[in-house]
């Protein structure tokens, strides 16, 4: 995650724009306040699929167990060390565009590409290999639930990886202005939300 | 283009492109809300089309009524959408995403009225029609409002993106409402999913597919309404000549 900054940190400046004495003993506040706004809205979302998830456990407790038990976990597992790696580079790729801005901002990013694509090809196996077997949305709730929601899920990857691909982008920049660093913040900020709504989804489809 | 910054007359076609913001959500309510069985769905998607043609017929003439109510709030589309655009243009040197939103604004318009002819044909003689026919304006009506993500989400991002790029100061709204369409527009996602569902949440009825899009398109169209009203009020985004925009959003 950008955690929360000083702003005295991104000291010397990134893009010839040096932090006022004023804000430097202020909270910074990674990104802007419409990203935040953007991952509350998402995260309400979000909460109420779980929720819709968990009436249907409730209801088809036995019918959820049993078809939870054909889902392979290690396929979950691999998702999710892709995510949190990819997130790890990105988070690098930002600590360096604050601090230390140079070619290894935009590489910590592309890494972050990387395993975003990963997430997706391992993806594209497990639904591939589900549908190969005659497991579709339709065989039973349980499908129909973890097919749309990690469909759902899988967009917002894909969003991902293209607001990753601008972010990349301007961490290229020679240097870097105070907005470029708020742009780079934000689409940072959207893949980590990204990675949370997964880590929640592999929770409930394949670990309860 | 960034013109002259005291403009009365803007003011009041904002003034009026805000209010058929509004206005369009409350003729959706009284429409497909309190009177047409839109929202709640009066109908469901995996009912037999014999109980489709029962229902309709013992509510036919309320649905009648309704269905003028949803093509009046739709037809107001075209000029909330037109306000949005021209106030994109304002801060356009040379006009790109004010046009891309004209055609957006044109197209939604367009399946969205669609969505009151069908509902009207629907209700319009449901005891000669044969029964899958009356299922099938259902069907369509749903199908044009919530199956056309691309459009009313791309509609969105058309809005969001001459936010987020424009230059520090010279965004034509505050960047907080680029963040709300694109939330907006991801939130119209789930209506893809009435395409393989015929019972259950992302079916046509169902809390995923109807209510969330729903809820967010109505929702959106009544936030724009209000950042144009801003607008309106010259308490907004203006754009300035040389000049630099006060915290308050007036101009220097």
């Amino acid at each position: 995650m950008t955690d929360s900054i000083t702003d005295n940190r991104r000291a010397p400046p990134v893009g010839g724009r040096m932090a006022t004495p004023d804000c430097a003993t202020q909270k910074h506040v990674p990104g802007e306040v419409g990203i935040w706004l953007f991952v509350a809205g998402d995260l309400l979302v979000f909460s109420a699929f779980f929720v819709v998830i968990a009436l249907g456990y409730r209801e088809q407790t036995e019918l959820f167990a049993q078809s939870r038990t054909t889902l392979d976990m290690w396929v979950g597992v691999l998702n999710t060390f892709f995510l949190l790696t990819g997130s790890w580079f990105v988070a690098k790729g930002v600590e360096s565009c604050r601090q230390a801005h140079g070619a290894a901002s935009s590489r910590y990013i592309s890494l972050g590409i990387l395993f975003g694509l990963l997430f997706v090809a391992n993806k594209s196996f497990e639904w591939g290999l589900k549908i190969a077997n005659g497991v579709t949305p339709k065989t039973n709730d349980f499908f129909m639930y973890f097919f749309s929601f990690t469909g759902i899920h899988l967009v917002h990857v894909l969003v991902g990886l293209g607001v990753l691909l601008v972010v990349r982008n301007v961490s290229r920049r020679p240097e870097l202005s105070k907005k470029d660093i708020r742009t780079i913040e934000s689409g940072a900020t959207f893949w980590h939300l990204v990675d949370l709504l997964w880590i929640v989804l592999f929770s409930l489809f394949y670990l309860l | 283009m960034q013109t002259t910054v005291n403009d009365p007359l803007f003011r009041k076609s904002m003034r009026f492109c805000a209010w058929s913001g509004y206005m369009a959500v409350i003729f959706y309510i009284i429409g497909g809300v309190i009177l047409g069985g839109m929202t709640p769905p009066l109908l469901n998607s995996g009912e037999a089309p014999e109980v489709f043609v029962r229902k309709i017929t013992d509510n036919q003439f309320q649905i009648q009524i309704a269905s003028v109510f949803m093509m009046i709030s739709f037809a107001l589309f075209g000029s909330f959408g037109a306000g949005i655009a021209a106030q994109t243009r304002r801060f356009e040197t040379n006009p790109v995403f004010s046009y891309v939103q004209i055609v957006f604004t044109a197209g939604g318009q367009v399946i969205a009225l669609l969505v009151a002819f069908s509902w009207a044909l629907m209700a319009f003689r449901p005891e000669t029609y044969h029964p899958t026919v009356v299922m099938m304006f259902t069907d369509f009506a749903y199908f044009c409002a919530l199956f056309s993500v691309p459009l009313f989400g791309g509609w969105c991002v058309m809005i969001a993106l001459p936010i987020l790029v424009a230059e520090e100061g010279k965004e034509p709204f505050p960047r907080w409402v680029a963040y709300v369409n694109l939330w907006a527009a991801l939130l119209y996602i789930p209506g893809q999913l009435i395409l393989f569902f015929k019972t259950g949440p992302f079916a046509w009825h169902g809390f995923v597919a109807l209510w969330i899009p729903y809820i967010a398109y109505f929702a959106w169209i009544w936030i724009m309404s209000a950042a144009m009203s801003k607008v309106a009020k010259a308490a907004g985004n203006e754009p300035v000549v040389g000049g630099a925009r006060s915290a308050a959003g007036s101009v220097a």
